[in-house]
């Protein structure tokens, strides 16, 4: 039997056309689609709508099916996803446009297990792979095991079928928490371990929930992964600073700053650059998108951002260290020890040209006893008194 | 390598070597200029040396640059003297003023103060650069001065340039991503910290030795320094 459809599988629901319509707008706009040249790319009829786009995609395409698997997590991306306070998209894309394999949300056991496997088998080089987590490579990844398997047979048992993996968070994108310095599991990116499948990341802690589900979406949808920077990160969601759209920033050029979280300035909107925010070098989307529905973003509710989306952003000093501050000042040892260098070098060189020194008057003495014009004293050498720039 | 993880590694460890380099060279450099001996003073003691310390800080630094023509230091040197005078003068806000730096001194000294506003600083680090380029092209095209000018002093010229140009840059988030521009920025202050030592730009320290003895000396004898 054929597959049904996304659409069908909608209007089977009670989806009435329109609502379908007005659901591929919004989707369309979810996915950033209106700025991506690929719905031009595909317009060999005459320039579909991007709403067309996603209509005929859904109108045609059964539904996409997904495996999800965790790592080293907190399962926050989950989360995120499922307390998202836009359930009717996120929750509608997990639902009703994937069909999902989910280690956590479906009850753990033998039973999942094998429910993955089937997953595996049935949809073999058409299903996405997500990864949220950190796979880690040390003592054989022996350090996150599931059902007596290490996250390293897992990850590669699964990316094998898989069409296209999808790394969600920081923790999957570039080792996140787990790989903070010292790293002791050798927690990396699944980038890093996955060469020969097109994987692309969603950094950020957690997602943004519309994010990893509008890109989902895009793989759906246009059949291929969308365009990504250098960190493998779509450039639709992360092609600009927090602080190049931030609504704090008249105040950044203006250079007022709020001093502490509850001064005049942090109560006038003032910047957070001093409070330590990463926003001027942090690529992601919050500062357009918003979180809940538009609601607000850290920044804007007051906090610095802490740089969620960029690799090793555990490593960048202090959350509430400004951004300028340097990030291993010497200790006042470190200072004595380079100071006492210093002091040594230059007695011992001064010592040196004591010595010389006295040795030189000692031969000036004796010419004067011997008579002038007798030679046998070098002069000073010139050499010594330093040139410099 | 990408570029996050050079700036990490710049505001880290390299920051770190070269604060260490800095360190250890300038102690060097005043200890061998300590050590290279003292005449003994057998002056009589006719004045106070404070007063004549801070006689000589008065005129050299707070007076004098400001009515030039006393010294006739402008009919000799005009440009080298504005120009100058304006490099430094931009030179002392940005570092001692500019937000970004007093981050730099908190978290090196664990003091702050409030930074002077944003348009200000930047207005006076455009000023610096204007006075830098205009110091360069008097040093090439000067007759006598392209002949006294070598190489150290080119490279003094560079090292204090780029982290100028750069911060500059970076303030107005002009063509390069902010992590690279910061990056380069920091290289460059590194590139600065390590060759201070090595050459002419210990000035800044050695200038407040000389200026203290030499006013020291001065007040002992009640002359003006
Ligand atoms: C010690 C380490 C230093 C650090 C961490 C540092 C950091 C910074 C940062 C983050 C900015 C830009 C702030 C912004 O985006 O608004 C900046 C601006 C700037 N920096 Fe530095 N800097 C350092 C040393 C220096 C030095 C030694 C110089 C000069 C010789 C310098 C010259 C400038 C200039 C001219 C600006 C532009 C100021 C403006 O236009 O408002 N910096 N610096
Ligand atoms: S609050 Fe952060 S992101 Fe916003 S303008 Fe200031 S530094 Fe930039
Ligand atoms: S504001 Fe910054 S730290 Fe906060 S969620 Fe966005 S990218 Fe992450």
């Amino acid at each position: 039997m054929k597959e049904k459809t996304i659409y069908e599988h909608l209007r089977d629901k009670g989806l009435s056309r329109r609502d379908f319509m007005k659901l591929c707008g919004t989707i369309a706009g979810m996915m950033g689609l209106e700025f991506s040249p690929p719905v031009k790319a595909l317009g060999k009829l005459a320039h579909p709508t991007p709403a067309e786009v996603v209509a005929r995609a859904l109108t045609t395409k059964p539904k996409l099916p997904i495996i999800w698997l965790e790592f080293q997590d907190c399962a926050g991306c989950s989360e995120a996803i499922s307390r998202s306070s836009s359930p009717s998209l996120a929750k509608l894309v997990l639902n009703d446009i994937a069909i999902e394999y989910h280690e956590t949300l479906m009850a753990a056991g033998s039973q999942a297990e094998k429910a993955k496997e089937e997953c595996m088998e049935k949809y073999r080089g058409k299903y996405v792979l997500v990864v949220e987590g950190s796979p880690t490579v040390a003592d054989d990844g022996i350090y996150c095991v599931v059902a007596g398997k290490s996250n390293l047979d897992l990850l590669k048992e699964a990316t094998a079928g898989a069409a296209a993996v999808i790394a969600t968070g920081n923790c999957a994108s570039f080792g996140g928490i787990p790989g903070a310095n010292p790293n002791p599991t050798r927690a990396c990116g699944v980038a890093d371990l996955i060469k020969d499948k097109p994987v692309i990341n969603i950094p950020g802690c957690p997602a943004i929930p519309e994010v990893t589900t509008g890109t989902i979406l895009y793989f759906l949808i246009m059949g291929e992964l969308p365009k990504t920077d250098h960190l493998l990160r779509p450039l639709t969601f992360y092609g600009h600073t927090i602080h190049d759209h931030c609504l704090r920033r008249p105040f950044y050029e203006a250079g007022k700053f709020a001093e502490s979280f509850d001064d005049e300035g942090a109560r006038k909107g003032y910047c957070l650059y001093k409070l330590g925010c990463k926003g001027p070098t942090t690529y992601n989307a919050c500062a357009a998108l918003k979180w809940e529905q538009g609601l607000s973003y850290p920044v804007q509710s007051g906090h610095p951002c802490l740089g969620c989306s960029e690799p090793h952003f555990w490593d960048g000093g202090g959350f509430y260290q400004g951004q300028s501050a340097a990030l291993i000042p010497p200790e006042s040892k470190t200072t004595a020890v380079a100071a006492g260098v210093g002091v040594a070098i230059g007695a011992a060189l001064a010592g040196v040209n004591a010595a010389k020194k006295g040795r030189a008057k000692k031969a000036l003495t004796s010419i004067s006893a011997v008579g002038p014009g007798e030679s046998g004293a070098k002069p000073i050498s010139q050499s010594e008194s330093k040139k410099e720039g | 390598m990408d570029w996050s993880e050079i700036l990490r590694f710049s505001r880290g460890p390299l920051f770190h070597l070269s604060l260490i380099i800095f360190i250890a060279g300038m102690t060097y450099r005043l200890l061998r200029i300590v050590l290279l001996g003292w005449e003994r003073d057998r002056t009589k003691r006719q004045g106070s040396k404070l007063w004549g310390t801070i006689l000589n800080y008065l005129r050299g630094l707070i007076i004098l640059p400001f009515i030039p023509w006393v010294r006739r230091t402008f009919r000799n040197n005009a440009l080298t003297f504005i120009a100058g005078g304006f490099f430094h003068l931009s030179l002392f806000v940005v570092l001692a003023f500019g937000a970004a730096h007093i981050l730099v001194w908190q978290s090196l000294c664990g003091i702050s103060w409030k930074p002077l506003p944003t348009p200000i600083v930047d207005w006076l680090a455009a000023v610096g650069i204007i006075s830098l380029l205009v110091l360069l092209i008097n040093r090439l095209t000067h007759p006598v001065l392209k002949l006294l000018t070598k190489l150290p002093i080119w490279i003094n010229w560079t090292v204090v340039f780029l982290p100028f140009i750069t911060g500059y840059i970076m303030t107005h988030h002009l063509w390069f991503r902010y992590e690279v521009i910061f990056s380069l920025h920091m290289i460059s202050v590194c590139l600065l910290l390590i060759w201070i030592p090595l050459g002419r730009i210990s000035h800044f320290l050695f200038y407040f030795f000389s200026k203290t003895i030499h006013g020291a000396q001065a007040g002992k004898r009640a002359v003006t320094p």
